[in-house]
């Protein structure tokens, strides 16, 4: 039998980290996405015990699970450390009318996290072009970020994870790195 | 230039893709005796005012919903933003 090694989207055996400055960026490979979309004027259904959040926003994490509004009657269902199961049959299981797409591996997770919500408030100024409101704790939302379409979650004010395109994965990390190393440099100049 | 999205706020122009006069929502039945000349209006001809426009945009970077956006042509002021959905189906103005 063929003796396979599975590769993340960064091309390497193990999840990738790196300390930068007060920052940390951590490649998530273990996030089970689908989406899921519910035909319009139907009342959005209770999915493990979830309430399926309104536009702009994510839902608190219950067991590894959360939600995240991604257009009018459409959402992106999360189960963090599952990323091995079949995530759209899962979501199948609860919910008969909808229409449910896996997107497992359709997107790469890169978890920034630091001390204050301010160093992470910081950096999203540099990052994206939205008012402050839009990246608050329990927003979630999509937005360009160097001509990338990324969704930036933040689940609390001192986190911030960016789902990029996996093909995009390497372009994505890159604008991390780069904008913290820039941002570190800065710092000490300033100091 | 910022768009106010109706579910998302005001979000930068950058986000979106401009895809011309709203007046695409108003498809012509292909069924009618009239379909031929209602057609070439429909593909062919367009105002082009100089002051206020409505235009479809699509939140390509965003919530990938189409919008209908009122703008004046002659200062580029965006008057507001309706889901063209609710436009379609007549929930709003």
């Amino acid at each position: 039998m063929t003796d396979l090694t599975p590769r993340t989207a960064l091309g390497a055996t193990a999840a990738r980290n790196e300390t930068i400055g007060a920052y940390l960026i951590e490649e998530n490979t273990e996030l089970g996405l689908a989406s899921v979309a519910i035909p319009a004027e139907t009342i959005p259904p209770v999915l493990f015990g979830l309430t399926l959040p309104k536009p702009g926003h994510l839902t608190l994490e219950i067991d590894g699970k959360f939600a995240i509004w991604t257009a009018p009657n459409q959402w992106l269902f999360a189960t963090d450390g599952d990323a091995h199961q079949d995530c759209a049959a899962l979501v199948k299981s609860k919910i008969a009318m909808a229409y449910i797409t896996e997107q497992t591996d359709a997107w790469v997770a890169f978890k920034v996290s630091s001390q204050t919500s301010g160093q992470i408030n910081t950096l999203l100024e540099r990052l994206v072009n939205l008012p402050e409101t839009a990246t608050d704790t329990g927003k979630a939302t999509r937005t360009n970020i160097h001509h990338m379409s990324v969704f930036v979650l933040r689940p609390t004010s001192t986190q911030v994870t960016f789902l990029g395109p996996r093909t995009q994965a390497g372009s994505l990390w890159h604008v991390l790195e780069t904008t913290l190393r820039q941002q570190r440099a800065n710092s000490g100049a300033l100091s | 230039m910022l768009i106010p999205h109706p579910l998302l706020g005001l979000r930068d122009a950058q986000e979106f893709t401009y895809l011309g006069d709203a007046t695409l929502l108003n498809r012509p039945d292909p069924q009618s005796e009239t379909a031929d000349a209602a057609f070439h209006d429909y593909v062919y001809l367009r105002d082009n005012p100089a002051g206020v426009h409505r235009e479809l945009w699509f939140h390509d970077a965003g919530d990938r919903s189409w919008l209908v956006v009122t703008r004046d042509t002659t200062t580029h002021e965006i008057l507001g933003a309706e889901l063209a959905r609710d436009v379609k189906l007549g929930i709003t103005a």
